[in-house]
């Protein structure tokens, strides 16, 4: 006979394993970055292929060198790259996005142990991090050409926030920016990050990501939900300063951040009461930056803060234990 | 330009001011003796002295006098230096160091299954009491390595750990470890151990374990000072204190399992004292000394195994240890 | 249909057993017969080396209340009494090593006919004390001490477990469908044990002949139950909390919220020892997987050696492992060397494509032990506190509570091994409290 192999039970294991995961999630992004091809053409393109494969190639040459298991083959630095590609301008150059995945990977992800060590979400530390360190070359954006109509140019346009901000700014009132058009930012005919402009497509991956049970209905509904309620509030107070719920919801990068970037398993709590405690955290430090911050979109920033508290809320947000008292 | 330098630097100067009274009035008062104490402390807070670190511990010695020197790692000079510093005598414990009590790799024993789990001997002993066929022998996942805080254990080539004697420091983290509890603190100045402490008749073992002891007592009837022994259906064992170090039962062995740090010193005899009467000749267990009557006898260095028993018999003095 | 939260959907694999009739075994040459065969204290042989014994026959005493006997499988001499590898801790246990004469002869008296429902309750009890009944699940806690509630107990509600929720196993859907009033009047007899004048019958729906048969069979006090076909429907716990909606009490016992559980064969144990007074020798169990050539349900004597039961079906192909019980909760074996045990619920022999033999990684925080976790636990927290050996921080995330179900490790994607680490720490928790250091 062959030898016996003896481990604690159980002796059976679901397929549904890291690489499975990662899997759906790219697949869940696929009409976001399908979106931001069509609108931007092969800028675009050139930043997702630049950023998925630099950032597979750096966390191999870093697992290698620091002693551990490669484990590229897993997707899981396939997906940060294409997230991080997501929440770039679709004009980048490549130095900028290649600079992106190595701090993701290494500074957002390898420094932390790897897979499942990070506090912070390794795409959104590279974002934040190019954001402050290069605002010029992070917030030009391309103007939205379809593109089999006419190929992108690298003309710039604003992001619908940004121009909502400048008018705060420079004339007390938003008034100025005009009827705020809904279909668009919808749809995706908008400026703005690569994955971040169309809703529409965002929420296609979400309902899949939902209905594979890779992600929890909780995150995401909490956190737009927070949104659009903070924002009501404030609309209704003063409709002339402050937009409407409905505009909050479909710009800027709230669909991708609620939906793609809160939900990282690894940086977001495990009950479901602490997810709802955190999309909260999430939607109203987001909304503060959008509404009196100096930044014109809070989401990434917000994010990231709320990571840092997610070890807490994981302490103190505990399901009820069976046999508990009832 | 100016403004901003101005603002910078001030506000750094506040709070450097802020930090230094702070340090002045918030310091914890700190006995100099037990500072200076601390300092001859190893500093790795291995918590082998039961107390929560070289620094709890440093308090402890300094400030209630019944306390004695229980840190492991602490030699005799530094023993000597922490005793002045305290204006008391500490009196120094023996020397410990671990010593791994199986000589059972993997090449001399029966492996009964693949184990799957985490690579740790406390977890693999739980699941169908671990994949080594003997009960009693090490299961070489390396816990005692992982435990050791003076980096003074590795694995060999063989599967099994080994101990740094000079790292070691008797702190018994490994011993804790082991879910076996092959590892044992035995005196520093201890030459000899018995690498089994297999409870399973020579029967039993013979199905698993080559090297292991098999209680044949060939040992305990060769000792000449009584220092070992194979008490009822365990393994043979050394009374450390009778030890004088001869090596005999190494020698004897018939598996090997006794094992010796060093090679004994030889001896020789010094012809101008020796008398020639042959009572070396007559008790050296190995035949190692030969001559004639009323003529200096000699020792073939080839044959002598240090076992000094003919030093002890000498009526003249004659015979003295080589040098290591 | 009555269920529990939490739980998962292992693929059942019962097909490749469910089909096929019960056979018996044809009797071995030689038993090993461990002394221990139950939870709690240990039983000492009262035979010795050399004596002739009977089928049936007493071959150890028990050493306390929560104990049980064992009996002779077969008739033959007792060839010696020594130390063998134990199926469950897989270390060395006392073994009584029975080779049979072949003549398979009765002890004096056996089997005898009686009406168990005409003997007081307290006899019916001594009987199955004596008869060594233990459950026959896998958990091989003795019967007679879950029928003996302390007097400030009272239990209102007897459940009659034919769940059988692990995969793979079908030897109680093959008991219930082949022999189901064996089950009903041994319920009957619990019932009249415990004065009760009625009980449940807990069957997954998943068996749903099984289900329709004991509609047919079962008397009207007794109620049939399809439960929702999930893992574990089975424990003990989880099954009082679909059918009463009362939670056992964290550490505490069924007897605390008034329910008593006892699996389809204990049942039928018990209907053999009081009417037949035939002691517990022999049981039912699933001889399964893809790593055994004829997959088959096999009626075996304890004691029964492991490389019989393999020969008798078919042998072994590419086995990777071998379990006793089930695929989820079942105990990997170490050698062929074992027995067929009192609770060897299904012998299970795994190929390498069945089974997970991976390594495992960091825990990527996806929350979906909790949702499996049927005891409401943060599984995950237990592993990385079990990589730590910090059981007394363990206890805060409630260790004692976990009941080992596996259904956390079953869909960890980075295929940790929770299970693993909380038996890990459990034991620390445990010798630290032999100890007598804390907690």
């Amino acid at each position: 006979m062959k030898d016996i192999f003896v481990s604690s039970s159980p002796h059976i294991h679901s397929e549904e394993d890291i690489p499975w995961i990662m899997r759906q999630v790219i697949y869940a992004l696929i009409p976001g970055a399908l979106v931001g091809m069509y609108f931007f053409g092969l800028p675009a393109a050139k930043v997702i292929v630049i950023s998925v494969v630099s950032c597979m190639v750096i966390e191999a040459i870093t697992q290698k060198f620091m002693g551990r298991a490669v484990t590229v083959s897993d997707g899981s630095a396939a997906l940060t790259g294409l997230l991080l590609a997501m929440n770039l301008p679709a004009g980048s150059p490549w130095w900028l996005v290649v600079l992106g995945s190595l701090i993701a990977i290494v500074l957002g992800k390898q420094v932390y142990g790897g897979l499942g060590n990070n506090p912070f979400n390794p795409a959104l530390v590279a974002r934040v991090f190019l954001l402050i360190s290069f605002p010029v070359q992070m917030t030009t954006w391309l103007q939205p050409r379809p593109f089999l109509l006419k190929v992108a140019d690298t003309v710039s346009g604003a992001t619908p926030l940004g121009a909502l901000k400048t008018a705060v700014f420079e004339h007390g009132s938003i008034d100025i920016v005009g009827k705020l058009n809904l279909m668009d930012p919808f749809l995706g005919n908008i400026g703005g990050s690569l994955g971040e402009i169309s809703a529409f497509a965002l929420i296609i991956g979400g309902v899949y990501l939902i209905a594979r049970r890779i992600i929890s209905w909780h995150i995401p509904v909490f956190f737009i939900g927070t949104v659009a309620l903070m924002t009501g509030i404030f609309w209704v107070i003063n409709p002339n300063l402050y937009a409407n719920p409905a505009f909050h919801i479909l710009s800027g990068g709230l669909m991708l951040g609620a939906i793609f970037m809160a939900t990282d398993m690894v940086t977001s709590p495990i009950t479901n009461k602490g997810k709802i405690i955190f999309a909260v955290g999430c939607g109203v430090i987001a909304v503060v930056i959008r509404l009196w911050g100096g930044y014109p979109e809070g989401v990434s920033f917000a994010i990231l803060i709320m990571n840092a508290f997610v070890p807490l809320i994981n302490k103190m947000a505990r399901q009820e234990k069976f046999g508990a008292g009832k | 330009m100016m403004g901003a330098m101005l603002m910078v630097g001030g506000i750094g100067l506040v709070a450097a001011l802020i930090l230094g009274i702070a340090s002045v009035t918030f310091a914890v008062k700190m006995d100099p003796r037990e500072k200076a104490v601390l300092d001859q402390l190893p500093g790795a807070n291995c918590g082998a002295c039961g107390f929560a670190g070289c620094a709890a511990f440093a308090h402890e010695l300094t400030t209630t006098p019944e306390v004695e020197m229980a840190c492991p790692a602490v030699n005799k000079d530094g023993l000597k230096a922490i005793s002045d510093i305290l204006g008391r005598s500490l009196g120094a414990g023996d020397a410990m160091i671990a010593f791994v009590r199986c000589k059972g790799s993997p090449a001399d024993t029966i492996t009964r299954y693949s184990y799957v789990g985490p690579e740790d001997c406390r977890t693999a002993q739980i699941i169908a009491g671990g994949p080594k066929a003997c009960q009693y022998g090490c299961l070489g996942l390396g816990s005692c390595v992982e435990a050791c805080p003076f980096d003074a254990m590795h694995m060999g080539e063989d599967g099994l750990p080994h101990v740094n004697e000079d790292k070691c420091t008797g702190c018994g983290k490994c011993v804790d470890a082991c879910p076996r509890e092959i590892i044992a603190l035995i005196s520093r100045s201890a030459n000899f151990g018995v690498r089994c402490i297999s409870q399973d008749s020579p029967k039993e073992m013979r199905q698993y374990c080559k090297v292991g002891c098999i209680k044949c007592r060939i040992c305990e009837n060769t000792c000449p000072f009584e220092a070992i022994e194979v008490t009822q259906g365990n393994a043979a064992s050394i009374d450390q204190e009778k030890c004088q170090k001869c090596g005999l039962c190494v020698s004897v062995c018939p598996t090997g399992v006794i094992s010796s740090k060093q090679p004994s010193g030889k001896v020789q005899v010094i012809a101008e004292k020796c008398k020639g009467c042959g009572i070396c000749a007559q008790v050296c267990p190995v035949d190692a000394i030969s001559g004639k009557p009323k003529e200096p006898y000699v020792v073939d260095i080839s044959k002598c195994i240090g076992c000094a028993m003919c030093i002890e018999k000498c009526p003249a003095d004659a015979i003295e240890r080589l040098a290591r | 249909m009555k269920t529990f939260k939490g739980g998962i959907h292992p693929p059942e694999n019962k097909v490749l057993v469910k089909d096929n009739a019960i056979i018996e075994l044809p009797l071995s040459k030689v038993f090993f017969v461990p002394t221990q065969q139950h939870l709690g204290a240990p039983a000492k042989p009262v035979v010795n080396t050399g004596a002739t014994v009977k089928r049936g026959q007493v071959l150890t005493e028990p050493m306390g209340f929560v104990s049980a006997v064992v009996h002779a499988p077969t008739s033959g001499t007792v060839k010696e009494i020594t130390k063998r590898v134990h199926p469950v801790t897989g270390l060395l246990a006392p073994y009584i090593i029975i080779e049979a004469d072949g003549k398979d002869e009765w002890a004096p008296g056996l089997p005898l006919e009686r009406d168990p429902f005409a003997m007081e309750a307290k006899e019916l009890l001594n009987i199955i004390q004596l008869s060594g009944i233990v459950g026959m699940g896998g958990a091989t806690f003795p019967t007679h001490v879950k029928l003996s509630p302390p007097k400030d107990k009272t239990i209102d509600t007897f459940i009659i477990n034919g769940a059988e929720c692990e995969p793979y196993l079908a030897a109680d859907y093959r008991l219930m469908l082949e022999q189901p009033e064996r089950i009903i009047d041994g319920a009957r007899i619990v019932m009249k044990v415990l004065g009760l004048d009625s009980a449940i019958m807990a069957i997954e729906a998943n068996k749903p002949d099984a289900i329709r048969l004991m509609q047919e069979k079962t008397p009207p006090e007794i109620k049939v139950e399809p439960m929702k076909v999930k893992y574990p429907q089975g424990a003990e716990k989880h099954l009082i909390d679909a059918l009463t909606g009362r939670e056992v009490p964290s550490g505490g016992l069924p007897m605390d919220v008034g329910a008593l559980v006892h699996n389809a064969g204990t049942v039928a144990a018990i209907w053999d020892a009081c009417a037949l007074g035939i002691p517990l020798i022999e049981r039912i169990t699933s001889v399964t997987g893809r790593g055994i050539n004829q997959p088959r349900n096999i009626k075996v004597r304890i004691g029964t050696p492991l490389k019989d039961v393999f020969e008798f079906c078919g042998g072994l192909n590419d086995a990777a492992k071998i379990i006793f019980g089930g695929p989820m909760m079942g105990i990997a074996q170490c050698c062929e060397d074992v027995p067929v045990m009192k609770g060897t619920s299904g012998i299970l022999v795994l190929t390498e494509q069945e089974t997970n033999l991976n390594s495992y990684r960091s825990c990527i925080a996806c929350g979906r032990c909790l949702e499996a976790c049927p005891m409401g636990l943060v599984p995950s927290m237990l592993s990385r506190l079990g990589e730590r050996s910090m059981w007394k921080e363990a206890l805060d995330y409630n260790l004692l509570d976990c009941v080992e179900c596996g259904s956390c490790t079953y869909v960890c994607p980075a295929n940790r091994p929770i299970v693993h680490f909380v038996k890990y720490l459990k034991t620390l928790q445990r010798e630290a409290k032999a100890k007598g250091k804390g907690a």
